[in-house]
């Protein structure tokens, strides 16, 4: 608890058990929802309510209902009545614009702690075409929204954010989508709780301390020439996960127009750095702060190009690197204990 | 500032930036709806209004930030002043919708969260509210009506967070909720019970012309004509001449030196049958009547009959009015029996009559003095009552009398003089004055002499068989006693200006440049255009402005009701509303239940193949679900494997077309039932 919190706790307790009652209500609300990463908006899922707009709307037609009678307006009472009846319709309008709508969110692409998780919606409108709907976090301010309109028989995108602050696998919170179109005296809405997870890295260490120092390769050939199939010494054929930079271009393309297929530098061939980014090594720090750090070095060996490989207590990734390295190494990070 | 000022050029509509765009829009609107009201309103209320709205269309345009709060809190408190100066009050009607004005201009230099717009919209649907207290014209509500839609289009416009949306698109979205809304606004505009205000409306000053309760000779230096009208009438039959058209509200007979008043009586005492002798045909009529705020009727002369009026008693008073026992403040619509010839009153001369001979001590010196002159006359020795009022009207007639509605004011240096300045000195006066003289001289004769008030005559042409009578019609006659005829009326205004009465020819005003040129090249067209515009003015009076609770009733009586009240009417509205909300559930309950019509032939085809055994998923393509009916059933199924081909084509293929076609699903069934049969 924050000091201003503590301060804030005698002050209002009544605001604050209402506060955890309504916590714990959505709580025990939201669980109740199925998720899904293609929700369909029906009459079932959408809510609606007036808004303070539409409320003081009411006591606008009440106050022109007063006047009309007060003063035998047969006019006062059509403008009341003409504003009651687009009142009415716009409350079905309101919803109309949320149901039947479908929305998918893609497979959210993993990050770090303390990035924020791009989440792509799409919004899919069978029939007419829907304006001002604006997604957010569920658990975001409403300053948060933001907005799409869909057009009809069409498709929109849409991208809301959250922050995870811890690594591990995290369920996508719930997002709520929104409409106050077209007079916004309704506001219709709906939670949805998507079933993709997202996995979150370690947070990054900044800066990033430097890296350990590199050995060569116990035991492995420090130097030599191989010969591959008559080709040139130290080239190899493309491996999945290989640099672009240790393609030889020249004989890439050569080799591609005879049919063959992209062509490495066998870097193995060379002087074999071997990189161990170790538990052990980051003594002294908390064990998230290690696994920040660690997870700032594999960054950096992937970005020097060398071999690297992660140890940390009960779990080994052996030494490699390339993008398939990199996501090993933090995946294990990630879900480490 | 000066930057904005040296280089500022209209970019064009469509290259405003969002903002400015949709600013200058409500500011339209806004400048829309107030422009009716700064006709008469003061000038500085105005000149304020535009100065602001210009000011804040420039902001608009250079982008300039908002003026701060204690600016606002200037303005604010000098339009306060303003109008404290202009109408000494902040509360009625007139200060009460300058403010209303000028704080709607004003909310505008403030626009810039969601909740200060909607202020703004809500004041504007109520400044639409206030131009209906001035007039209900169709032009009015053609104007107010263009007025609504763009607010309501701006209001749609606020919601619409994305891009550069349309004005015209926005426009059509409004119109789409206002014209969904239609039928709830004519049910509700029928079936809403008119009832009486709920509570009493202050009225302003009033130095109109019109009816009111009491007399003040001379007190008015000048009235303004209201043509505003008091109620409608339409005979049923035959018309009376227009020279009997009396419509009677208060008798004032008690008269103080100053102000002449109704005897009072207590609307406890018993009533007093009238000695009412009609001949002559009844006219039966009916009358639409506006609020009068009076607790009477004013009636034709002499009304014999009124049909009863739900939630509102009658009593017929000795005086011959129609009086009610509360004021009537609601539009009232009912019909009535009168006969223009009759006599009344008592025949012998009673105590009650003797009140009506009395003048205040010291009043009108000189005009008893004249009147004790006349009576010398030798011509008039023994005359009776009827011949004395000739003598006096035939005075007034060749007395050098005029007939001006500014008088001017009478007895300013002594009021007990009023009646003597007038009758003897400037001789000048619209019907109150000679209505009063005439009674005063009547009285110093020793004749029983009241005032009578109310409307007399009528717009001369009818509208769809509609006499207008207006508030510009009232009128102030007197009625004095003769031993065995009773009362007889006098309108001393008819013997200096006959043309006031009977309104044969009224003016016409000139007409205007378009009416003018139209009718210079056809006349016969213009009478046409005039005749088409008052027919539809009228409909317009009939079924907007004049609808009341008897036309509610009457479609009540229509729909079947034997006799219908305010709660039949409540409850009917209640009912077609629940009907309403019942039918939305309906549809939402059929709009969730509704599949896509491709997908329920899918659905139907699936079932179909799954019966002959073919495994058809969801996904399968019309061209798998083809293939794997030819592996079933080899070349007995090449029928159904073509109609799945065609399938494909009309979905996808170049004849793709847009809603399934059931002949290809009656094809496929039979198909299937072949092949289940072999």
């Amino acid at each position: 608890m924050s000091p201003a919190e503590a301060i804030k706790l005698p002050l209002r307790p009544f605001g604050l058990a209402a506060g955890a009652v309504r916590r714990r209500f959505r709580a025990w609300w939201q669980a109740r929802l199925p998720r899904t990463d293609t929700m369909l908006l029906t009459q079932r899922n959408v809510y609606i309510l007036p808004t303070r707009a539409g409320l003081m709307f009411a006591l606008t037609l009440m106050v022109l209902l007063v006047a009309s009678i007060n003063y035998q307006l047969n006019l006062g009472y059509v403008l009341t009545f003409l504003l009651a009846g687009s009142g009415i319709v716009s409350m079905h309008l309101t919803h109309n614009t949320l149901r039947a709508m479908t929305l998918h969110l893609r497979p959210p692409a993993a990050v770090f702690a303390g990035d924020p998780v791009g989440l792509a919606i799409t919004l899919t409108s069978p029939a007419s075409a829907r304006f001002g709907i604006g997604l957010r976090m569920e658990a975001a301010p409403e300053s948060t929204l933001s907005w799409a309109d869909v057009p009809a028989g069409g498709q929109a995108p849409a991208h809301v954010s959250f922050m995870p602050q811890v690594r591990g696998l995290h369920e996508v919170p719930a997002i709520s989508v929104e409409t106050r179109f077209p007079l916004g005296l309704f506001r219709a809405w709906a939670v949805w709780r998507p079933a993709a997870q997202v996995l979150v890295y370690p947070r990054l260490e900044r800066p990033a301390a430097p890296l350990p120092s590199a050995h060569p390769t116990p035991g492995g050939p420090a130097t030599g020439r191989r010969t591959d199939g008559g080709e040139l010494e130290g080239v190899r054929g493309y491996r999945r996960g290989d640099p672009l930079k240790l393609v030889v271009w020249k004989k890439a393309a050569r080799s591609l127009e005879t049919g063959g297929e992209l062509v490495s530098r066998d870097t193995s061939a060379t002087v074999q750095q071997q990189l161990w980014l170790d538990w052990q090594r980051c003594a002294g720090l908390a064990p998230e702060d290690r696994l920040s750090r660690l997870a700032a070095w594999v960054l950096a060996a992937e970005r020097a190009g060398a071999d690297y490989g992660l140890r940390l207590p009960g779990v080994q990734v052996d030494p490699a690197q390339g993008e398939l390295q990199r996501r090993r190494c933090l995946e294990a990070m990630a879900l480490w204990q | 500032m000066a930057v904005t000022r040296t280089s500022f050029r209209w970019p064009g509509w469509h290259h405003l930036p969002r903002d400015a765009r949709d600013t200058l829009f409500l500011l339209g609107v806004i400048g829309w709806t107030v422009l009716p009201h700064l006709l008469h309103l003061p000038p500085w209320c105005a000149a304020l209004t535009a100065g602001v709205l210009l000011w804040r269309g420039r902001l608009a345009l250079s982008g300039g930030a908002l003026p701060g709060r204690w600016m606002r809190i200037a303005l604010l408190a000098l339009a306060v002043a303003l109008t404290l100066f202009s109408f000494r009050s902040l509360l009625g009607k007139e200060p009460g919708i300058t403010l209303a004005v000028v704080l709607m201009a004003m909310k505008t230099l403030e626009l810039r969260a969601r909740r200060d717009a909607f202020v703004v919209f809500f004041l504007g649907f109520f400044l639409v509210l206030t131009h209906f207290l001035y007039s209900q014209s169709l032009p009015v509500a053609a104007a107010m009506l263009l007025s609504v839609w763009g607010l309501l289009t701006a209001l749609v416009l606020a919601h619409m967070p994305v891009g550069q949306p349309q004005l015209r698109q926005a426009a059509r979205l409004a119109l789409r909720s206002a014209v969904l809304g239609a039928p709830v606004m004519v049910l509700l505009f029928v079936m809403f019970p008119r009832i009486g205000p709920l509570w009493g409306v202050p009225q302003d000053g009033q130095s109109t012309t019109g009816l009111s309760n009491s007399m003040r000779m001379g007190s008015v230096a000048e009235i303004a004509q209201d043509d505003s009208v008091a109620m409608r009438v339409r005979f049923f039959g035959a018309v009376p001449p227009p020279e009997t058209m009396y419509f009677r509200g208060p008798v004032l007979s008690r008269y103080d030196g100053r102000e002449w008043r109704p005897t009072f009586r207590s609307e406890f005492a018993p009533p007093v049958r009238t000695a009412l002798r009609a001949t002559g045909p009844a006219y039966r009529y009916e009358v639409t009547l506006e609020p009068l705020r009076l607790p009477l009727l004013p009636l034709l002369e002499a009304t014999t009959e009124v049909e009863p009026i739900e939630n509102l008693p009658l009593v017929q008073r000795d005086d011959l009015g129609w009086g009610t026992l509360r004021p009537v403040t609601e539009r009232l619509r009912f019909s009535a029996t009168a006969q223009t010839r009759f006599e009344y009153g008592p025949l012998q001369r009673s105590a009650q009559l003797r009140e009506l001979v009395q003048l205040p001590e010291g009043d009108s010196p000189r005009t008893l003095a004249w009147a004790a002159e006349l009576r010398q006359r030798p011509e008039l020795a023994g005359a009776d009552a009827r011949a004395l009022a000739q003598a006096v009207l035939a005075h007034i007639a060749r007395g050098g009398f005029s007939y001006t509605l500014a008088p001017g004011f009478y007895g300013e240096a002594d009021p007990r003089a009023a009646v003597d300045e007038f009758w003897l000195d400037r001789k000048a006066g619209f019907c109150e004055h000679y209505a009063a003289a005439f009674v005063v001289v009547m009285r110093a004769l020793n004749i029983p002499a009241r005032v009578v008030t109310g409307y007399q005559g009528t717009d001369p042409v009818p509208v769809d068989g509609f006499y207008i009578v207006r508030q510009s019609y009232a009128h102030a006659w007197a009625e004095y006693w003769q031993a065995g005829v009773g009362w007889v009326r006098a309108d001393p205004t008819a013997a200096v200006a006959p043309d006031r009465i009977g309104r044969s020819s009224r003016l016409t005003p000139a007409p205007g440049f378009v009416a003018g040129a139209i009718g210079n090249v056809s006349p016969v067209l213009l009478a046409q255009l005039r005749e088409a515009w008052e027919s539809v003015n009228n409909r317009w009076n009939q079924w907007v402005l004049n609808y009341s609770r008897g036309q509610q009733l009457d479609l009540l009586k229509h729909l079947g009701f034997e006799s219908p009240s305010w709660e039949d009417l409540a409850l009917l509205l209640i009912g077609a509303l629940s009907v309403l909300a019942l039918l939305g559930a309906a549809w939402a309950w059929w709009d969730r239940h509704r599949q896509d019509p491709w997908q329920r032939q899918a659905r139907q085809l699936r079932e179909a193949l799954q019966r002959l055994g073919v495994p058809a998923a969801a996904h399968d393509t019309p061209r798998a679900l083809a293939a794997a009916v030819q592996a079933r059933f080899g070349a007995r199924g090449g029928t159904l494997a073509g109609l799945l081909h065609r399938l494909d084509a009309q979905r996808y293929g170049r004849g793709a077309i847009a809603r399934p076609s059931p002949d290809w699903l009656r094809a496929v069934r039979s198909e299937v039932r072949t092949l289940a049969k072999a």
